[in-house]
C-alpha cells in the first residue's frame, strides 16, 4: 500500500481508469519540487553556521548542541522535501496523512535552530502547536471520510461517492480536512501563525516555509477535490449529494467553504500586508494572500482542460511560479546583513527602510528585488502574470465572477506594498552611516537570488512547454459522470 | 466473523454500537479543541492536541470494526507513531523554552507583534 511509485519525470502518462486521480501531477510536482528545492538548498547555505563550530574549537565559545547540528538541519530539509514529493503521489488517506506529517515535522525544528535568538524559539513553538492542531483537525477529517466510505483509498472513495453520493459523515470529514489543510496553506482562519513564524525564522527558512508546506497543502487539497469531483449541480445542499452529468462545480457546501476561505484569505492577507513595515512580515502576509489566489483555482476545477481553462493547472503552475519568485524575494534578505552579533548571528534586514540605497551599494540584489516583486504583483511580461492569468480565466469559465472581482481588487491592493518593496531599493537613498547592508559571506545565497530572478524572466519567455506539461499534469481522471455511465446499466 | 468477534464479549458490551464510540470520540475531540483554545500552559495545550489525535484513533478503530476491514486499525498504528514523534518534539521545544524564560505560560512569549 505504501510502495513508492516511480514515475518518469516528464514522460507520457497512460493510466487505467480509477488508478490515480491526478495521474499527471506526480511527475510534474516532483520536477517542480526538485527544481525549487535546489534553489532553496543554495539559499540555505550557512544557516547553521560553521563559523560557530570553529569558535567552539578555538575555545571562544561554549558547546551548544543547538548550534552544532549542521548535518541535521540539511537532513531535515531533505526529509521535508521527500514528504512533499510523497504528498503528490498519495493514493490513500493514510499515505497522505503520513506524507503531510513528514513534510511538516522537520520544519518545526528547522525554524527553532535557524537562528540563536529567542524569536526563533517563540516562532517554532507557535508553529508547532498550531501545526499539531491543524494535523489533528485534518486527521479527524480523514477518519470521518474513512468512516463514511469504508475505505481509505482515494480512488475507491471516488467510486463510492460516484455510486452512492456523499453522505453526511463523508461531507463532515471533507470539511474538517479542508479546514485542517488550511493551516498548511496559511488560509484564514488558520493563518495567525504565519507572520510571527516568518519573522522569527531566518529569511532562508521563511522562504522554505512559504513554498514547502503550502505546496503540500495545495496538492492534498487538489487530491481531495479530485476525489469528490467537480461534477455537481449548483444548489444541492440537502440529503445525499450526488454528482450529475452536466454539473461543473464542487458540491455546494464545499464550494461555499472554499469560496469564503479564498475571499477572506486574499483580503485579510493583502490588507494586513499594507499595514506592515517589516519586510518579512509583508512577505508573510502576501504569502497568505497568494494562498487565497490559488484557492480560486481549486474552486474553478479542471474546466475544459486547456491551460487558460483549467483551475487545477492554474494552481499547479502558480505553485511553481510562486516558489521561484518567492525564493528570489527572500534571497535578497538572506544574502544581505547589517552586521553580526557577538554570538555570530547575522543582524537581518528588518524594515523596508533598511533596503534604501540598495541600488547603489548592491545593484544585483536591488534588481532581484525589483524583478521578483513585480512578478509577485503579476506584472505582464513576468512569470507571475502567466501564473495569475489562468486563475482569472478558469474562474470566469467556471462562472465564479464575484470571486474574480475579489481577486482583481486584491491584486490591485497588493500593488501598494509590492511596488514599495520593488522601488524603495531602486529610488531612495540610504541614510549615511548606520547599519548599511553588506553582503553575507555566503555567495550561493546571492546566486540563488539571481537564478530566481533569471527564472522569473526565462520561464515567462520560454513558458510554452511548461504550460503544455501543466495541461498534462492537471488531467483529472476519470469523471464521476463517466463512472456512473458505466455503473448504471 | 461478526459472531466470532463478539462471542467472548460480556453481554453488556454487545449493546455498544458505533454511535457510542463516535460519541466518545467526538467528545474527546471537542474537549481537546476547547482546551487548546482556552488554556495557556504549553504542556496542557500539547496534551489537548494529543487528545484530539487519540479521538481520531478511537473513531478509526470503531469504523474499522464497523466496516469489517483492517485499514482503520492499520491507520491507528501510524497515528500513534506520529503522535509519539510529535510528543518528543513538543517536549524538546517546551524544555528549550523553559530554560530561557522559566515559565510554561504561552503568554510569556510575546516578542513579536504587529
Amino acid at each position: 500500500m505504501l510502495s513508492i511509485t516511480t514515475t518518469p519525470a516528464w514522460g507520457e502518462f497512460t493510466f487505467d481508469a480509477g488508478q490515480a486521480l491526478l495521474p499527471g501531477m506526480v511527475g510534474y510536482a516532483k520536477v517542480m519540487i526538485a527544481a525549487v528545492g535546489l534553489l532553496l538548498l543554495m539559499l540555505m547555505a550557512g544557516t547553521v553556521d560553521r563559523t560557530d563550530e570553529e569558535r567552539i574549537a578555538a575555545g571562544r565559545a561554549s558547546f551548544d548542541p543547538l548550534r552544532s547540528n549542521r548535518a541535521e538541519f540539511y537532513a531535515f530539509f531533505l526529509f521535508s522535501l521527500t514528504g512533499l514529493m510523497l504528498v503528490a503521489g498519495a493514493d490513500t488517506l493514510l499515505w497522505m496523512f503520513l506524507a503531510l506529517e513528514l513534510t511538516s515535522l522537520p520544519t518545526y525544528i528547522m525554524v527553532a535552530i535557524s537562528t540563536q535568538r529567542n524569536r526563533s524559539r517563540e516562532a517554532a513553538v507557535k508553529y508547532f502547536f498550531l501545526g499539531a492542531l491543524g494535523a489533528a483537525v485534518f486527521l479527524y477529517g480523514f477518519t470521518l471520510i474513512y468512516g463514511g466510505c469504508g475505505t481509505a483509498r482515494l480512488n475507491e472513495i471516488h467510486d463510492h461517492i460516484a455510486l452512492h453520493g456523499i453522505n453526511t459523515l463523508t461531507m463532515a470529514g471533507i470539511m474538517l480536512s479542508l479546514l485542517g489543510l488550511g493551516f498548511k496553506i496559511a488560509a484564514v482562519p488558520m493563518h495567525f501563525y504565519t507572520p510571527d513564524v516568518y519573522e522569527g525564522a531566518a529569511p532562508q527558512v521563511s522562504a522554505f516555509l512559504a513554498f514547502v508546506p503550502k505546496t503540500a497543502g495545495f496538492m492534498a487539497i487538489l487530491l481531495l477535490a479530485a476525489t469528490i469531483g467537480w461534477t455537481y449541480d449548483p444548489g444541492a445542499v440537502k440529503g445525499v449529494i450526488r454528482a450529475s452529468e452536466h454539473g461543473t462545480q464542487l458540491p455546494e457546501a464545499v464550494r461555499v467553504l472554499l469560496w469564503v476561505m479564498a475571499a477572506m484569505t486574499m483580503t485579510v492577507g493583502n490588507i494586513l500586508a499594507v499595514l506592515q513595515s517589516s519586510v518579512k512580515r509583508i512577505l508573510a502576509y502576501s504569502s497568505i494572500a497568494h494562498s487565497g489566489y490559488m484557492l480560486v483555482g481549486v474552486i474553478a476545477g479542471p474546466g475544459d482542460g486547456s491551460f487558460t481553462g483549467s483551475g487545477v493547472g492554474a494552481v499547479l503552475f502558480y505553485l511553481m511560479a510562486y516558489g521561484v519568485m518567492n525564493v528570489g524575494a527572500f534571497a535578497v534578505l538572506a544574502a544581505l546583513e547589517r552586521g553580526r552579533r557577538d554570538d555570530g548571528d547575522a543582524i537581518e534586514i528588518e524594515t523596508v527602510d533598511d533596503l534604501r540605497g540598495l541600488w547603489s551599494s548592491h545593484p544585483r540584489m536591488a534588481l532581484v528585488m525589483l524583478v521578483c516583486n513585480l512578478s509577485l504583483l503579476g506584472m505582464p511580461p513576468l512569470l507571475g502574470f502567466f501564473g495569475k492569468l489562468p486563475l482569472f480565466t478558469s474562474a470566469i469559465g467556471a462562472g465564479e465572477v464575484p470571486l474574480v472581482i475579489v481577486l482583481g481588487v486584491n491584486s490591485a491592493i497588493a500593488a501598494y506594498y509590492y511596488l514599495r518593496l520593488a522601488f524603495v531599493p531602486m529610488l531612495e537613498n540610504a541614510d549615511r552611516g548606520a547599519g548599511a547592508p553588506r553582503a553575507a559571506p555566503f555567495r550561493s545565497r546571492e546566486i540563488a537570488g539571481l537564478l530566481s530572478a533569471a527564472g522569473v524572466i526565462a520561464l515567462a519567455v520560454f513558458g510554452a512547454s511548461i504550460m503544455k506539461r501543466v495541461e498534462a499534469a492537471a488531467k483529472v481522471s476519470p469523471t464521476i459522470a463517466e463512472i456512473q455511465a458505466t455503473a448504471t446499466p | 466473523m461478526m459472531t466470532l468477534a463478539q462471542s467472548g464479549f460480556p453481554e453488556v458490551m454487545s449493546q455498544v454500537t458505533l454511535a457510542h464510540y463516535l460519541f466518545v470520540s467526538g467528545a474527546m475531540f471537542t474537549i481537546g479543541l476547547v482546551g487548546f483554545l482556552t488554556r495557556r500552559n504549553l504542556i496542557i495545550m500539547f496534551l489537548c492536541t494529543e487528545l484530539m489525535f487519540q479521538a481520531a484513533g478511537i473513531a478509526l478503530v470503531a469504523f474499522g470494526r464497523f466496516h469489517l476491514d483492517f485499514t482503520g486499525q492499520t491507520f491507528v498504528i501510524f497515528v500513534l507513531t506520529v503522535a509519539a514523534a510529535e510528543a518528543a518534539m513538543a517536549l524538546a521545544l517546551v524544555v528549550l523554552l523553559f530554560r530561557r524564560r522559566e515559565s510554561l505560560d504561552a503568554e510569556a512569549w510575546r516578542e513579536m507583534r504587529g
